[in-house]
């Protein structure tokens, strides 16, 4: 059959990239997800300096801010109902976005030695580990709109411990102190929160989609035909990143 | 199933160098790396108390795994320098505007509480 020529034999007559050669070794393709994916660097960087900038605007002392304390909102855990877990949800999110995130390379890694069944074996892992994340995702989102949190407004502010500290080192009379023990903190928090983590999990939909379209290519055996399975690793590089804004949503996120 | 790849044809855009399977050894490292540094980040965040120097450790965190995830995962470790140049030179102006703008941000808060 004609299909099975690889496309390398022809390249050498042809004017590739009008230089006559790739100007990267990497193929057309691979470069713009590339390309593409620096853009959507910048789209994340954008969202995350705005948060940076929203959480500066709100600290009063180095480590006293009116900014709510994560560690006392996003501490459930599901099926352990009032007891204080904070980090532990997000952990095991992070442990499954890594964990797909080495089933993709395992199946790019799977795809240069062109095995077919190892390919769509590890797509389905990853596949299942986007879905799964994306479930945590939900209830964590659920949990927290459960609590109060709106995109024009929050529930959450600092504890009345909290409070006191400002009033001792002088904050202004900006600052609404509510009723109970609690404040209403500023509204950025929540609407940071749903936008980021929201773009964010649009990125995780996104990347499974495309890690299904890319399943279903490798099991009808679009890849085996065209002889390379480059479309693998173009999807993997889309999904790597979406574990890498992961990252620094943890950490500025939760951590901090 | 026709895509709109046929061999032969739109070469420039279709040529794919060849590549060779590197064994899952690294692949393997990196996940025992990323996995050990979200432990990591895990405990200190229960064992020390807060700080700017633990927020220093947790950014600092943060870009080990990137560097990991970026470098192994996405293989720019092993693509042609010129590349990682183009992909990683224009962040520079992304650490700018952090700078700018946390400073922008601290006066705000002066500002307000004036």
């Amino acid at each position: 059959m004609a299909n099975h020529t690889s496309t390398q034999a022809s390249f050498e007559n042809q004017p590739t990239w009008a230089g006559g050669r790739s100007p990267f070794n990497v193929s057309y393709g691979k470069l713009m997800m590339w390309i593409f994916l620096l853009s959507d660097a910048f789209t994340f960087s954008s969202l995350l300096v705005q948060y940076g900038t929203q959480r500066f605007s709100n600290v009063v002392t180095p480590i006293t801010t009116k900014w709510p304390d994560p560690a006392s909102i996003f501490n459930h855990f599901p099926l352990m109902h009032g007891l204080h877990l904070p980090l532990l949800f997000v952990s095991v999110m992070t442990f499954i976005l890594i964990l797909s995130s080495v089933t993709m390379v395992l199946a790019v890694e799977a795809g240069h030695r062109k095995s077919k069944a190892e390919v769509s074996r590890y797509m389905v892992y990853t596949i299942i580990g986007g879905v799964a994340f994306l479930s945590c995702q939900a209830w964590e989102w659920y949990t927290f709109i459960h609590e109060g949190a709106r995109l024009d407004g929050n529930t959450f502010g600092i504890t009345k411990q909290g409070y006191d500290h400002l009033k001792s080192v002088g904050f202004g009379s900006h600052f609404e102190w509510a009723d109970g023990d609690r404040t209403f903190g500023p509204v950025p928090f929540a609407a940071l929160f749903f936008i980021v983590t929201g773009f964010h999990g649009f990125h995780v939909f996104s990347g499974v989609v495309i890690n299904v379209v890319v399943y279903i290519m490798t099991v009808r055996g679009v890849f085996e035909r065209r002889g390379h399975y480059e479309m693998i690793e173009k999807a993997g590089l889309y999904w790597h990143f979406v574990d890498l804004v992961w990252v620094f949503v943890f950490t500025f996120f939760y951590l901090i | 199933m026709e895509f709109y790849t046929k061999p032969g044809e739109y070469d420039a855009i279709n040529y794919v160098p060849h590549t060779e399977s590197h064994g899952t050894k690294e692949l393997w490292k990196t996940f025992w790396l990323l996995l050990g540094i979200t432990v990591l980040d895990f405990v200190i965040y229960f064992v020390m108390p807060a700080s700017g120097f633990r927020n220093f450790i947790f950014i600092f965190f943060g870009l080990v795994k990137a560097y990991y995830i970026v470098g192994a995962f996405m293989h720019l470790k092993h693509e042609k320098i010129n590349l990682a140049l183009v992909i990683l030179v224009p962040m520079i102006f992304v650490l700018g505007l952090i700078s700018g703008l946390l400073y922008e941000g601290s006066a705000l808060e002066v500002m307000k509480s004036m």
